[in-house]
């Protein structure tokens, strides 16, 4: 299959990018606020801290997931003809549900952040009045409901062309026997992304909705434990699968600068199909300090998050080198940048299998360590991923060439990203609590680290998002996808 | 302890990733057969494999055996005359039944809220995190823990509960054996 990406749907790509450079930078000045706020180098109001904090969290993982869902938009359209209306409606409802989001935080001072447990927003409800509650509890379904319109519609193409799900991961090859290798593999990451984010976006409803419901009319209640097996059942695979969304883009791209394919064989399909399993099975390591959760269920909470590492540290990091060694490959802003996301990925893997052991969970749970372990997933994974596919898309759509400031960006960005979560990793190595609007003085040290190292990384940003910007102006409309190779 | 054995652990392990990174970004400036290069890769991904799988199930086997909520282990480890104290958290306080300890004192938390769900964080004297549950309203979370030493512990919240999360801190006093006050 050779489909060519639709006129609108590229135009559409770019206004996800562009969105999700902006809101990156200013998601990233909110988290150095933080930080500084900490480390006592400015002082803001313990509410604006929180509030500041509810707009970082849910702001951060909405960009992840509006970067990821254009990279698998703008990928999959190779192999599956996608009607660009149904890109265009995500979109809107996501600026609709953000709007929401903002004005309850910034209107309403809404600041129970983005993972909140039940009954809390009904608790703030009482203090603070009902509308922020509402605003952002009905902001985050409608976002919500614009992804699971995607993925359905994702769904219904996957099927018509491939024939299920199933058979979008491979399971002919897995199962049956079935000679070859399986679908692209930015069809298999997609048919992942179906399975376990509608699953996640459903369980988010329900708690949203049962949230909304109960602050409506208090005598309709939640349990919550089940309310909180809910939430992480929505917040960890939501934000878990924006990078199994934006590493199709490493998928795609890293074979035409190496001139290498990377097929669907038989193990990188058993990869994909167990992360998809673990991926809906893990959420629990989020519940290990829950003691009255069933045993076994936190057990498996521990090993299976074990075992998620598999698959990226096995297939899909170690297929990166491999593809790359010795390869001759042209190192430009895209081929780094996705090379240095692999790294991002496990590296970030590596602190979360460590806390997902329960003994060292019960020291360590809710430390800045978490905060470590995740920004090192997301900051230098997901976001790297996204800013690379930024660049190459300027390149392959129009003629953005790298340039001596990129190197130097990217070096600003990594060294200081690694400041950024060295500082947090630290700060939970010494016990210092995450979500704390104020910290002690024995703490603060790691905090002016961690500010300072967000500043750099907040100038790397306005860099890459500069260089996308200019790199625009070069995109055309008129040549078919893809225009050129882009290691050429 | 496990704090630490964290801390080297990811430096360790990060270390060697970013070696393994650093060795094939140089060899990329070389070329290579791929047909080559992917069979001796998948020979050696088997080891790679086989040396995870090994490290994963040594660190469970070693982790499992000492969950914090289980309760035989507290009995084997001569807790089940434990001092039984009831906590519950409430914006932004923690009430308990009982405040004052002495070093040696093996006791039994039973962990619950009363609005919403906060997170009960034990704190030696030197502020490191040496215990926790959750304490969620509707259910008791018990959590066991010896004082070994005398000194001023804390109780932080270590589940965000809103604007004043992070002043809902308690102090108790853990007396030295034998009843003197402490210092």
């Amino acid at each position: 299959m050779n489909e060519a990406i639709h006129p609108l749907a590229k135009k559409t790509v770019v206004w996800y990018l562009a969105v999700t450079s902006l809101v990156l930078i200013l998601m990233m000045i909110f988290g150095v606020i933080m930080l500084m706020n900490q480390g006592e180098m400015i002082r803001i109001t313990p509410q604006w801290f929180y509030k500041i904090m509810t707009a970082h969290g849910t702001g951060m993982v909405g960009i992840a997931a509006l970067g990821g869902t254009a990279i698998l938009w703008y990928f999959l359209s190779k192999y599956v003809k996608l009607n660009p209306a149904i890109l265009i409606v995500n979109f809107v409802l996501f600026l609709t549900g953000v709007s929401m989001v903002l004005i309850a935080i910034f209107v309403f001072d809404f600041s129970d952040g983005w993972t909140f447990l039940f009954p809390l927003p009904a608790q703030s409800a009482k203090m603070y009045g009902a509308a922020g509650a509402v605003f952002f509890l009905s902001g985050m379904l409608v976002l919500g409901i614009g992804f699971l319109i995607l993925y359905m519609y994702l769904a219904a193409r996957l099927t018509a062309v491939y024939g299920g799900l199933g058979k979008a991961l491979g399971w002919d090859i897995i199962f049956r026997g079935k000679k070859g290798y399986g679908p692209p593999a930015a069809v298999v990451a997609t048919a992942m992304v179906i399975i376990t984010n509608s699953t996640a976006l459903l369980a988010g409803a329900t708690v949203l909705a049962a949230s909304l419901v109960n602050i409506i009319n208090p005598a309709v209640t939640m349990d919550p434990l089940l309310a909180k097996h809910l939430t992480y059942a929505f917040g960890h695979i939501f934000a878990n699968c924006t990078i199994y969304m934006a590493v199709i883009a490493v998928y795609e791209v890293l074979p035409e600068y190496t001139k290498r394919p990377w097929k669907a064989n038989k193990v990188f399909l058993i990869a994909w199909n167990c992360s998809t399993l673990f991926t809906l099975m893990i959420y629990t390591h989020h519940l290990l300090m829950d003691f009255a959760v069933p045993k076994w269920m936190l057990i498996i909470g521990q090993v299976f998050s074990y075992a998620n590492g598999l698959p990226v540290m096995v297939v899909t990091a170690y297929g990166a080198l491999m593809i790359v060694y010795r390869s001759r490959m042209q190192w430009d802003f895209a081929s780094s940048l996705f090379f240095l996301s692999m790294f991002g990925w496990v590296a970030g893997a590596i602190p979360a299998i460590i806390d997902a052991t329960i003994v060292v969970n019960h020291v360590m749970h809710n430390t800045k360590w978490v905060p470590g372990h995740f920004h090192t997933y997301m900051g230098m994974g997901v976001v790297a991923m996204i800013i690379g596919f930024m660049y190459y898309f300027n390149k392959t759509e129009g003629n953005q060439e790298h340039r001596g400031i990129d190197t130097f960006t990217i070096a600003l960005y990594f060294a200081f990203f690694m400041g950024l979560v060295g500082s947090f990793l630290y700060a939970g190595g010494i016990s210092a609590p995450r979500r704390w609007a104020e910290h002690l003085p024995q703490w603060v040290l790691s905090d002016q680290a961690g500010a300072v190292s967000g500043i750099f990384i907040v100038l790397a940003a306005i860099i890459f998002t500069a260089r996308f910007f200019s790199g625009l102006r070069s995109v055309g409309s008129k040549v078919p996808y893809p225009k050129k190779s882009a290691a050429s | 302890m496990y704090q630490q054995i964290a801390m080297y652990a990811t430096v360790f392990f990060v270390f060697l990733l970013a070696l393994a990174f650093a060795f094939v970004y140089g060899e990329s400036k070389r070329s290579g057969e791929y047909s080559t290069i992917q069979k001796k890769g998948y020979k050696i991904r088997k080891f790679y494999f086989l040396g995870l799988i090994a490290i994963m199930a040594f660190a469970t086997v070693m982790t499992l055996g000492r969950l914090p909520y289980n309760s035989n282990q507290a009995e084997a480890e001569g807790l089940n005359d434990a001092k039984v104290v009831q906590v519950t958290g409430i914006q932004y306080a923690w009430e308990m039944s009982e405040e004052t300890f002495k070093a040696g004192d093996k006791v039994q938390f039973d962990v619950t809220a009363s609005d919403v769900t906060h997170g009960f964080g034990l704190y030696n004297e030197n502020m490191e995190l040496v215990a926790q549950t959750q304490a969620m309203p509707g259910y008791t979370n018990t959590v066991y823990y010896t004082f070994k030493e005398p000194g001023t512990y804390q109780i932080l919240c270590l589940e965000y509960c809103s604007a004043g999360h992070h002043v809902m801190v308690k102090e108790i006093v853990v007396e030295p054996e034998g009843g003197a006050s402490y210092e």
